[in-house]
């Protein structure tokens, strides 16, 4: 028989008892578990950003399930379930931290550049603590293999860092396996290209610079391989074309991604049209323009959320708790007896 | 290994299953008990359809995990392993084969109207979470549609023509029991299923959730189990209430399974 419990009995704390036994009860908890199926089909459907949707549920489940394991006798007599709970209120909590802190981003690196800490795209949790300008990497180089009908195979992209110690680390990521640093991870995309790279030599004077200019994905724009760019501290704006014959991807075989063995770059400013070859140049209104040579360049996504471990261990703590309270609750009466 | 070989092998497992099928129902209306005969051809079934997998998977070098094709094949050949787990170890349910088959044949339809042909297996496949993932899931579905057996036998109960045909099987309060027990197992392996496909996805696509069609609906269903569990200790339920919620878990789980695919061309739409 259940024993009374003397905290209830104290009347200065009578009506927090019962505004915890209302936030506690399992009515309210079947209320929060349709809210939060509602929120995810707002969230689902909604065409703008609907957050909170799914964050007042959530909100809620987590003072429901507080509430509960204060009020709740049950889970002094039953310690799984208790874990359990207490772990579902953890990975409520986690996973809170984890959309205040998190960052996804996009980036973009030509064959043997080296990241910057700049991302093309990115989206960010208030209290994110920017620790990318921190984080170099390199890009040496990548295979993408395509099985008969252009279908996607394997990616491997070796890259290169160097750890705090000044060693340099070598390593092949894609597909499965991502670059780690510091906590953020770096994967490879299905977005990659090439990247003409070129000397620019300003009329103004000053030191030569060298850089590549990322043209649309390939073969995703495989006949919009054209982009307009300026160069450096130019007010004249170019474009820039890559042009060649030879079938990279053939749809009948398998084939990889590769640069071509011939090719010619077409640099058009205004209405004069150039034609360069690696090593060629062309002079232009603002300075000199040398075409040094085709590269490729890979698309990464980078992910940072610091709570995934936590997150994990709290989810497989509550299965665990949970199957240990079934098998005790189950173990009572065999399964094959009337 | 050949195609032929292969559709020859599926084909014979398919006519075991509907003989196993068949005789559970006329057992049923004939109140008879063929559960040796019954758990016999569902054996001899499995076996054929394991040899027909085994056949196929050597042929194309990767599990049937891509098409719809290979889902519903790997599909019917889990959810009757673990029906006939419980069938063989739980004597009382085994009336249940005459609700759970005729819903089996629903796939094996379904299956023979599909293209056997090889689909692409993505890069982002090659991986044990893949396995674990999916491995997960076809227990889920499986325990889910044990219950649904049982939740069956409750319903038909009620109605005039069952009233008096399965009473040699439990009470309703002990069919609702043992109902709730394979909605809990599958309520574990459903949280099972969502953890492994979260690390997969943080692996393959650099997230771990993405509100994706499939992602979303398989948390639906995960929440309406939950709802249908817990709703058991909130009001008490009784075992027709039970046994309406769990069919509505196995409708909504079944949607997401086959349904989805319908939607999205791929398992994961844009993930591969």
């Amino acid at each position: 028989m259940e024993q009374p419990d003397p905290l209830r009995n104290a009347p200065l704390q009578g009506i927090l008892w019962q505004l915890l036994d209302i936030l506690a009860s399992l009515k309210f908890t079947l209320l929060i578990i349709v809210a939060l199926a509602a929120g995810v089909i707002v969230a689902y459907t909604s065409k703008t950003q609907a957050t909170w949707a799914l964050v007042v549920p959530l909100a809620a489940c987590a003072v429901n399930l507080a509430a509960t394991v204060m009020t709740n006798p049950v889970f002094r007599r039953q310690t799984p379930l208790l874990i359990f709970h207490l772990a579902l209120i953890a990975i409520v909590l986690l996973v809170a931290i984890g959309r205040l802190t998190y960052l996804k981003g996009q980036l973009e690196l030509a064959e043997g550049e080296v990241f910057d800490g700049q991302l093309t795209q990115e989206e960010s949790g208030p209290w994110h603590p920017r620790k990318l300008s921190e984080l170099q990497f390199s890009n040496e180089g990548f295979t993408v293999s395509y099985a008969k009908g252009m279908r996607r195979g394997d990616t491997r992209n070796q890259v290169a860092w160097t750890d705090t110690e000044g060693r340099v680390h070598r390593e092949v990521i894609g597909d499965q396996d991502a670059l780690i640093l510091a906590g953020y991870r770096f994967y490879t995309s299905f977005n990659k290209g090439y990247a003409p790279a070129f000397i620019w030599q300003p009329n103004s004077g000053g030191s030569p610079m060298l850089g590549t200019v990322h043209l649309p994905a390939y073969p995703l724009h495989e006949y919009k391989q054209s982009l307009e760019w300026t160069p450096p501290g130019s007010r004249m704006p170019l474009w820039i074309m890559l042009q060649f014959d030879e079938v990279i991807l053939d749809p009948e075989r398998p084939s990889e991604f590769r640069l071509p063995s011939q090719h010619r770059i077409i640099v058009r400013e205004g209405e004069v049209r150039h034609e360069l070859k690696s090593g060629e140049s062309v002079r232009l209104a603002d300075g000199v323009l040398v075409y040094d040579g085709l590269h490729s360049w890979m698309g990464y996504t980078v992910f940072y959320d610091f709570t995934l471990p936590w997150l994990l261990a709290a989810g497989m703590l509550a299965v665990l708790s949970l199957a240990l309270h079934f098998w005790k609750k189950f173990s009572v009466r065999p399964w094959d007896k009337d | 290994m050949t195609l032929e070989l292969e559709l020859q092998t599926l084909w014979a497992a398919l006519v075991f299953y509907v003989l196993a099928g068949t005789v559970a129902i006329f057992g049923v209306v004939l109140q008879r008990k063929p559960e040796r005969t019954v758990l016999g051809l569902l054996l001899a079934g499995l076996a054929l359809q394991t040899l027909s997998i085994a056949f196929r998977w050597d042929r194309l070098g990767h599990g049937p995990y891509i098409t719809m094709y290979e889902i519903l094949l790997s599909n019917i050949w889990s959810l009757l392993t673990v029906y006939v787990i419980a069938y063989w170890r739980i004597p009382q349910i085994r009336a249940t084969a005459a609700v759970v088959m005729p819903i089996l044949f629903v796939m094996m339809g379904w299956l023979l109207m599909t293209s056997p042909n090889a689909g692409h297996l993505p890069a982002t496949y090659h991986t044990v979470w893949l396995f674990i993932h999916i491995g997960f899931g076809k227990i889920f579905l499986g325990t889910v549609l044990v219950a649904v057996g049982i939740s069956g036998i409750i319903l038909l109960r009620q109605s005039r023509y069952g009233a008096g045909r399965f009473t040699r099987m439990p009470n309703d309060d002990r069919l609702d029991e043992l109902s709730f027990r394979f909605m809990a197992i599958g309520l574990i392996f459903d949280t099972l299923m969502l953890i492994a496909g979260a690390i997969w996805a943080q692996d393959a696509w650099g997230r771990y959730w993405n509100w994706d069609p499939l992602e979303t609906w398989a948390f639906l269903t995960w929440l309406f189990v939950a709802f249908s569990l817990h709703a058991r200790f909130t009001y008490k339920t009784t075992p027709r209430t039970g046994a309406l919620m769990v069919l509505g878990v196995f409708v909504l789980a079944f949607l997401t399974f086959f349904g989805v695919p319908f939607i999205s061309p791929s398992p994961h739409k844009g993930a591969v």
